[in-house]
């Protein structure tokens, strides 16, 4: 009895699934993969459909976008660099991000960095600007109105300036490239919220990895979207010379914020743990910088 | 022919704002627009230019000679510029006219008619360019067209920018939705299409600004008294016009009921044919227009009569202004501050050497109003009273950004170079050296690294040293302490900009090492 009891709820549910799909015309659920993987890294050719494809292994963008959202896709556009030289996020895969984000559903996609350089000249010269313009997002300057001092809760960073449109949004995707630092070792997608902030930045410097895992608590990611088209070995973060680039067309896509870090590490021949904030973060239970415990998919174009 | 003129005045005054506002970084490396044309047709800075260097200098602009046809025209119609094109004369006429036009006929009168102060402007003009011919050139200081591109670009604009931003930021934080649906449409709208990218800043707006104000208060004075007595523009053109075929005649018709002395912009006395001065007629046309009986008109006439009126300064006079603009020299450069040179006398990148970019530099500001980060700011004395108002950087205002060519594009003279990007990238303007006593991991014994992390060229021109030293808690502890290789410091002066000892940075950059100065140097 029991058992055709749960049948018919079964039934009916597939029924009602059905006939909701069929009026709203979404994806029908049962055409996406079933089980997500904790990371999906794709590797390709060229970074438009390398993301697809690695947004497409990771269930599609759909599961993270809801209709009606206003997302905020928050790329590296710190610097007067050119896509070639792997200081900014690479503008292709900002496009094609766009446009995933917008064939979701979403209402806004907005683009925005506290750049270090002059922001009219990181906005163009990385690329992003005419890029994701042209897919239809709005991207602008940050307005120094909008910062507000906020309460992070960190361990040192307790309050910060915040620009106050990044915790205004409905979802937020970070969108980092891996690259050199200096002081880090590597900045990737933890770093990568320093360009919400303002203030005088540079005295984050002193702690900087309980800084960024501070912030690593306080900005929660929907989506990290991990720009590994080019990467930068030395001379980081700003780099400059081609000879510091390596080309290795790769995209990772995950959730989990110290996860993506560590697996960028990777590239880099690191571990997470020897990157002082990833380890924090992973100490914080911020997230998992141990890969082996990871379902890392991995597909190749 | 009138309202011509006032059209093309209100034409070429929007122009020359329009080509100001452009003065700006807009997403492209290259200026779009040429918009230190008005200086390129300058003939006072072509000439004194040429007297100073004794010739035409190596690099100089050809668009300068753009003069030329300037001066041909005025050779054939008088002072037109002054009175049709000139945007500061237009200024001056319309606060003039604001004056003027509510006060009785007999004091129009009194406002317009010739006076022999106007004799002022030539000595003036004398006087700076026999400093020209010995090389002291600071034609700039009373140039025109130099003067409104400065006064607008460092005082002005900034004035206006600050207070745009002041109200619309007021009514943004009323937060009261009806307000800010109106208010902050016409913010974006203004940010886009006028406003600075960012409130520029510029340590002698106060000053600049009241000068300004003053020039243009003294049309309340008399009548356009600017161009009438000081300007040395006017008088190189006056001078030019002395000759003109184009010359004023007033019939038989005329009853003498001197209301054309009313109307006169430049007091020409344009009562009479045998009066009518041409080097002080701007060619308004308003003696034209006001004459009851029409009775005035512009013709050119088959026989010029001898014995036209002109300016004379008088012989004293002119000697006198000579030997003033001979004794400027010497006294010019023995007041100088530094012997040798001075640390804070940092040139924009592509800067001439000393000497010669004092000889050619006009004071306009356009490469202050053009500089991205607002790094550029105008002397007071720190390159001699000679050089007041010439271009330096201060890195706590802004730096030289590294891919970025825009001050040489706008120079007029060359005394800023127009170099291609790869040049400049090599050009050194000073060097970064490090205060010890204020380096955070110095003193703190933390690491900091953001002087390194900013140091834009590509092998980095600062490097660390890793030493073991002690912190505060007694512990051992590695840090990375942070090294200037003069070889590779070009001088932009990021480090210094974004030091996060913010107040006094510790790490700072003096001009040593600069590429225009052979001897300036800090390596064999």
């Amino acid at each position: 009895m029991e058992h055709s009891s749960d049948r018919r709820q079964f039934l009916k549910l597939l029924m009602g699934l059905g006939a909701g799909f069929t009026f709203t015309g979404r994806l029908p659920l049962y055409n996406q993969t079933p089980v997500t993987p904790d990371l999906a890294v794709a590797e390709g050719t060229s970074p438009a459909p390398t993301t697809r494809a690695a947004l497409e292994t990771m269930g599609g963008m759909a599961r993270y976008i809801s209709r009606g959202d206003i997302v905020l896709l928050k790329p590296n556009m710190s610097w007067d660099r050119v896509p070639e030289q792997a200081a900014n996020t690479n503008p292709e895969v900002m496009r094609t991000l766009v446009e995933l984000c917008y064939q979701a559903g979403a209402k806004k996609v907005k683009v925005f960095d506290n750049s270090i350089n002059d922001a009219r000249r990181c906005y163009v010269r990385s690329g992003i600007m005419e890029a994701v313009k042209e897919a239809g997002a709005d991207v602008y300057y940050v307005d120094e109105r909008k910062f507000r001092t906020t309460n992070l809760g960190g361990e040192v960073l307790k309050q910060w300036s915040v620009y106050t449109e990044a915790l205004e949004v409905d979802k937020v995707v970070n969108v980092p490239i891996a690259k050199h630092h200096n002081l880090c070792r590597l900045t990737i997608g933890l770093k990568n919220w320093i360009g919400l902030l303002g203030g005088n930045r540079g005295k984050l410097h002193q702690r900087i990895h309980q800084c960024i895992a501070d912030l690593a608590g306080f900005f929660k990611p929907n989506l990290v979207v991990l720009d590994a088209v080019r990467i930068l070995l030395r001379n980081g973060p700003q780099g400059g010379s081609l000879n510091d680039v390596k080309v290795l067309n790769m995209i990772a896509v995950g959730t989990d914020q110290v996860a993506i870090d560590s697996f960028a590490a990777s590239l880099f021949g690191l571990q997470g743990s020897e990157v002082g904030y990833i380890k924090l973060a992973h100490e914080r239970g911020l997230g998992s910088m141990e890969l082996s415990g990871l379902e890392i998919k991995r597909v190749r174009l | 022919m009138r309202n011509f003129r006032r059209i093309s005045q209100i034409v070429f005054l929007l122009l020359f704002l329009w080509l100001l506002i452009q003065t700006e970084y807009h997403g492209k490396d290259i200026i779009s627009y040429p918009v230190k044309v008005f200086l390129d047709f300058d003939p006072l800075i072509l000439f004194s230019s040429l007297l100073a260097a004794h010739g035409i200098p190596p690099a100089f602009p050809l668009a300068m000679f753009w003069g030329l046809v300037l001066v041909g025209m005025t050779l054939l119609l008088g002072r037109f510029f002054c009175g049709w094109v000139c945007p500061l004369g237009t200024i001056h006429h319309f606060i003039g006219w604001l004056k003027k036009r509510k006060l009785p006929l007999k004091k129009k009168m009194e406002r317009g008619k010739y006076r022999p102060s106007q004799r002022w402007k030539y000595l003036i003009l004398i006087g700076l360019l026999v400093a020209s011919v010995f090389t002291v050139q600071v034609v700039g200081l009373l140039d025109p067209l130099s003067l409104f591109i400065r006064s607008l670009a460092l005082s002005i604009n900034p004035a206006i920018n600050y207070l745009t931003r002041a109200v619309f930021n007021f009514l943004y934080f009323t937060d009261i939705r009806m307000i800010t649906t109106v208010s902050e449409p016409v913010y974006s709208f203004l940010k886009a299409h006028y406003l600075s990218f960012k409130q520029p800043f510029f340590q002698q707006s106060v000053f600049l600004g009241l000068i300004f104000l003053l020039i243009v208060g003294l049309n309340f004075y008399r009548h356009r008294y600017w161009c009438r007595h000081l300007c040395p523009l006017g008088a190189l053109l006056g001078v030019l016009s002395r000759y003109t075929p184009l010359r004023l005649e007033v019939s038989k018709e005329c009853t003498q009921c001197m209301v054309c002395v009313a109307a006169c912009e430049g007091g020409a006395e344009p009562h009479s044919t045998d009066s009518w001065r041409s080097t002080e007629c701007v060619l308004c046309w308003n003696c034209v227009k006001s004459c009851p009986k029409g009775a005035i008109s512009f013709a050119l006439p088959a026989r010029r009569k001898k014995g036209a009126p002109y300016v004379d300064v008088g012989r004293r006079r002119l000697i006198t202004s000579a030997v003033a603009g001979l004794a400027a020299v010497p006294l010019l450069r023995v007041g100088r501050e530094y012997k040798g040179f001075n640390p804070q006398l940092i040139r924009p990148p592509g800067a001439l050497a000393e000497e010669e970019f004092l000889r050619r530099c006009v004071r306009c500001g356009e490469c202050m109003k053009v500089c991205l980060t607002n790094a550029i700011q105008p002397t007071l004395l720190q390159a001699g009273l000679e050089g007041l108002w010439t271009p330096m950087l201060m890195m706590k205002m802004g730096y030289c950004e590294y891919y970025c060519t825009l001050c040489g594009q706008v120079c007029p003279t060359g005394a800023i170079q127009k170099l291609p990007l790869e040049e400049k990238q090599k050009v050194h303007i000073g060097t970064a050296f490090i205060d010890k006593s204020r380096c955070i991991p110095y003193t703190l014994a933390t690491n900091c690294i953001v002087c390194e992390e900013h140091c834009p060229t590509p092998k980095k021109a600062i490097w660390f040293e890793e030493i073991e030293v002690v912190n505060h808690e007694g512990e051992r502890v590695v840090v990375k302490q942070p090294r200037v290789d003069p070889q590779l410091c070009i001088g932009c002066g990021v480090c210094e900009y974004k030091c996060p000892v913010v107040d006094k940075p510790a790490i700072y950059v003096t001009s040593i090492g600069e590429s225009r100065s052979p001897d300036n140097q800090l390596i064999i």
